[in-house]
């Protein structure tokens, strides 16, 4: 599906849709509805999320345990909340892909399932672009460079004749996933998830330590990075309980590893950002996806916009993790310009 | 003798005043004059380090007056910067030169051999008759900056920067003057970049 | 806080801005300002490009400096390589790591993208579709441009894959090859007639043919962009290219493959 960014044919009547995600370990419902005038109403947007104990991550096959037991209490409660039913919505939107397979594919069986129940068209929708048209339509904000970033996706994506460019990306990993497993190797809690404490724990830091910078053009590259704050944690140095009576100023504390990791990480993707900027003649930025949340991140970004002349816009955690709504806004999109997903096409894509 | 101003700088390091002296003839006294007077203490010590505080630099290792006037700004914007390398802002023009960090003053300050010195003196745009504290330490003739090139060892030159086996080098190797353009234009930017380089 | 403003600093406000881009601003400067006119160095020694890293206010202060540092270093030691290995490209005139102001050689002439009638370096970079493709009127101004300089666009292309070769040959990756960043030297100046590869802020030291093949496309993108019917140039830049590089063309062209299917960005479908 390619997202166009022509006008839109106005509406005779209302119309409302369903749109369910779980490519990673939330799943989310969300019902949105658009009206005549032109204007989008979030009716309800139900989420639960898979929290596994502190140093594990998620693996495929029990997320999509876990998405299977909670689906119909989560599309149950955001039917309830909106005060709508099944018959009254028009399309079922899910993410197609990208994600996790299992996951993916047990969400994508929720959707056929209704849709054959309740004889509804099926709207596969690119997770990413979901982020996207729900970030452009919570903050109002026109054409921005847009920094995608979650714990599967880190991508600089702008629109350039008549589609969604990725202008830069990460060359190996992603940084959420690199926040995540360096949450992990100082046993933080992933509850509420690793990266919100990671950002609580930077606040109290105060040493920056150098670590590997690593912008290669347009993309960055994060292995190096985590490779080497792992190495901290080896480092004589390095306090994981906090200073103890006896220690001087040359000391590594947890928070200093957290504060080091995002100033250095964050500085990266802002400069990669403010690159694609440059080059298009941008001068606003959206973030969206999970890391998108982080204050840190947003602040550094607000700071170099604000230097060019433009704005960051960002969303809250509502908007900014995984969510149905976000799914449900880039569907009925699409599905109000004629596009609908065939049974036979609604498989999912890892990639 | 020239002089050039560098406005930008602290006034005591704005004023470069530089002289070409051909057919020296007391380059081994300089050059002890400079050992011992290191080493003399009190006033008797200062008078004579007040005498010789200038750069002396064997002529013949210089390609080009941009590359002396190179090595200088940099001497001085680490003067300027806090951030010398060696004692005083004339060593410092030949740790510039040299394009190791061993024996600088060996290779590029006067030998007693050396029969062309360059001689720099930083200062205040106001410190009189610079040219008659020149030519009272060296016993030469002093000569046009534009005789430069007449001089230049372009052999040592080329072995001291490690160039004859650069690719740049054999391109130009059937072109006298091209090859000598090449070799200034890599020696120039060696000195700018030392800073930086490892 | 300093009571004084540092002399680079001085220097800069002394100068005369040229441009500014995201990461850097550019200014032409005039050094060692002869007291008396009669020995000196010839004016066009005496002018120089300075480019000022300028602090970032997002970056934590000390990312921020080192950060700085290490570009200046990395852009210095690259051309320092390039000159020892015969590529033409700038020399060094200055180095003021800690302020993060690179000093280089001033170049009399154009920009490659200028000459091929792609406009100044500001104009907007994408063609917009719907565009008039090139008039005659348009073509004749851009012979003009080459004509003074002595060189046919044939031979230009051809001077660009031999300047790049020797680059890659020395293991040398540009990171940033478009056809603003290449510039011939005015036949009237010292040096003479020449193609001068500049702006080596993202360059990198590489033995890898993906990275040489990534250098390669991320130009023939920039033809396309910039110049129409670009096809026929690129080729030609190509040719020289591979004379060039001599063995090394084989493992090269083929990634150059590769890479192009792959396309360097991709766009987002799914």
């Amino acid at each position: 599906m390619l997202a166009q960014l022509i006008s839109i044919s106005s509406i005779e009547r209302p119309y409302v849709a369903l749109g369910l995600e779980g490519s990673a370990n939330k799943f989310g419902a969300g019902i949105i509805r658009h009206d005549p005038d032109g204007s989008t109403h979030v009716l309800s947007n139900v989420r639960h999320t898979y929290i596994t104990p502190p140093g594990e991550g998620f693996q495929p096959r029990d997320t999509a345990l876990h998405h299977r037991e909670w689906a119909l209490t989560v599309i149950n409660e955001a039917l309830k909340k909106a005060v709508v039913s099944m018959h009254d919505i028009d399309c079922i939107c899910f993410t197609k892909g990208p994600g996790m397979g299992a996951p993916l594919v047990s969400v994508a069986l929720v959707a056929r399932t209704l849709s054959l129940l309740y004889r509804k068209p099926l709207v596969g929708v690119n997770h990413c672009v979901g982020h996207i048209e729900m970030g452009r339509q919570i903050t109002g904000t026109q054409n921005p460079v847009v920094l995608y970033v979650s714990g599967g996706n880190t991508q600089v994506i702008a629109y350039s004749q008549q589609c969604y460019r990725i202008f830069g990306e990460t060359l190996d990993i992603a940084v959420g996933n690199c926040l995540d497993r360096f949450a992990r190797v100082i046993n933080l809690s992933n509850d509420p998830s690793p990266g919100y404490n990671i950002e609580q724990e930077a606040k109290k830091g105060k040493r920056l330590l150098p670590l590997p910078y690593a912008t290669k053009g347009m993309d960055v590259s994060l292995s190096g990075i985590l490779t080497s704050i792992e190495a901290y944690t080896a480092d004589k140095r390095f306090r994981p309980d906090g200073p103890s009576a006896e220690d001087g100023e040359d000391i590594i504390t947890p928070q200093d590893l957290c504060f080091s990791l995002q100033e250095t990480v964050f500085a990266m993707l802002v400069e990669i950002t403010e690159r694609a900027m440059a080059h298009i003649g941008s001068r606003d930025a959206l973030i969206v996806g999970g890391v998108g949340c982080n204050e840190r991140l947003q602040e550094m970004m607000g700071i170099m916009s604000r230097e060019r002349g433009g704005n960051v816009f960002a969303t809250d955690e509502r908007f900014c993790i995984d969510n149905g709504i976000m799914i449900a806004q880039a569907g009925l999109l699409s599905f109000r310009m004629g596009f609908e997903t065939p049974l036979a096409k609604s498989t999912c894509t890892q990639r | 003798m020239q002089t050039f101003r560098y406005p930008h700088f602290p006034p005591e390091l704005s004023t470069v005043h530089v002289a070409l002296f051909n057919t020296v003839t007391n380059s081994a006294d300089i050059r002890s004059r400079i050992i011992r007077a290191s080493q003399l203490q009190g006033p008797d010590g200062d008078t004579e380090r007040n005498a010789l505080n200038f750069a002396f630099i064997d002529a013949r290792l210089i390609c080009s007056l941009l590359h002396l006037q190179t090595a200088i700004y940099q001497a001085v914007l680490a003067h300027a910067q806090r951030s010398l390398r060696t004692k005083t802002v004339h060593s410092e023009i030949l740790w510039a030169l040299n394009p190791t960090n061993n024996a600088s003053i060996r290779r590029y300050g006067v030998s007693d051999t050396a029969t062309s010195l360059i001689v720099v003196r930083i200062s205040s745009p106001d410190l009189p008759d610079v040219q008659q504290l020149m030519t009272s330490v060296v016993s030469g003739t002093l000569s046009s900056l534009n005789q430069l090139p007449e001089i230049t060892d372009w052999g040592t030159v080329k072995k001291y920067h490690k160039l004859n086996d650069e690719p740049a080098l054999k391109a130009a190797a059937k072109n006298v003057t091209q090859e000598r353009i090449v070799v200034n234009e890599i020696v120039t930017s060696t000195v700018a970049m030392k800073s930086v380089s490892s | 806080m300093s009571e004084t403003k540092s002399a680079s600093l001085r220097l800069l406000e002394a100068s005369e801005k040229i441009s500014q881009g995201a990461e850097a601003k550019i200014y032409r400067t005039q050094l060692h300002d002869p007291v008396s006119l009669s020995e000196s160095t010839t004016d066009g020694d005496r002018v120089l490009l300075l480019k000022h890293r300028f602090h970032k206010q997002y970056r934590h202060p000390s990312l921020d400096a080192s950060l700085t540092k290490s570009r200046i270093a990395g852009e210095a030691r690259a051309l320092i390589k390039c000159l020892r290995s015969g590529v033409n490209v700038p020399g060094i005139r200055m180095v003021d790591a800690t302020e993060g102001i690179l000093g280089i050689e001033w170049i009399d002439g154009k920009s490659v993208r200028f000459l091929l009638g792609g406009g100044a370096e500001d104009d907007e970079e994408v063609i917009e579709d719907g565009d008039v493709p090139e008039g005659e009127d348009d073509e004749a101004e851009d012979e003009d441009l080459l004509k003074e300089y002595g060189v046919s666009e044939d031979a230009l292309m051809n001077m660009i894959g031999t300047e790049i070769a020797k680059m890659h040959q020395a293991d040398t990756i540009h990171g940033d090859l478009t056809t603003s960043n290449m510039m011939l030297r005015h036949p009237s100046s010292p040096k003479g007639l020449q193609l001068v590869l500049i702006d080596f802020g993202l360059a990198y030291m590489s033995t890898l043919v993906e990275d040489k093949a990534v250098d390669l496309y991320v130009l023939e993108r920039a033809f396309s962009s910039t110049h129409p019917a670009s096809e026929p140039l690129f080729a030609g830049v190509l040719k020289a290219y591979e004379k060039g590089v001599g063995k090394n063309w084989t493992a090269i062209s083929r990634r150059l493959e590769d890479v192009r299917l792959r396309g360097r960005k991709r766009s987002m479908v799914g």
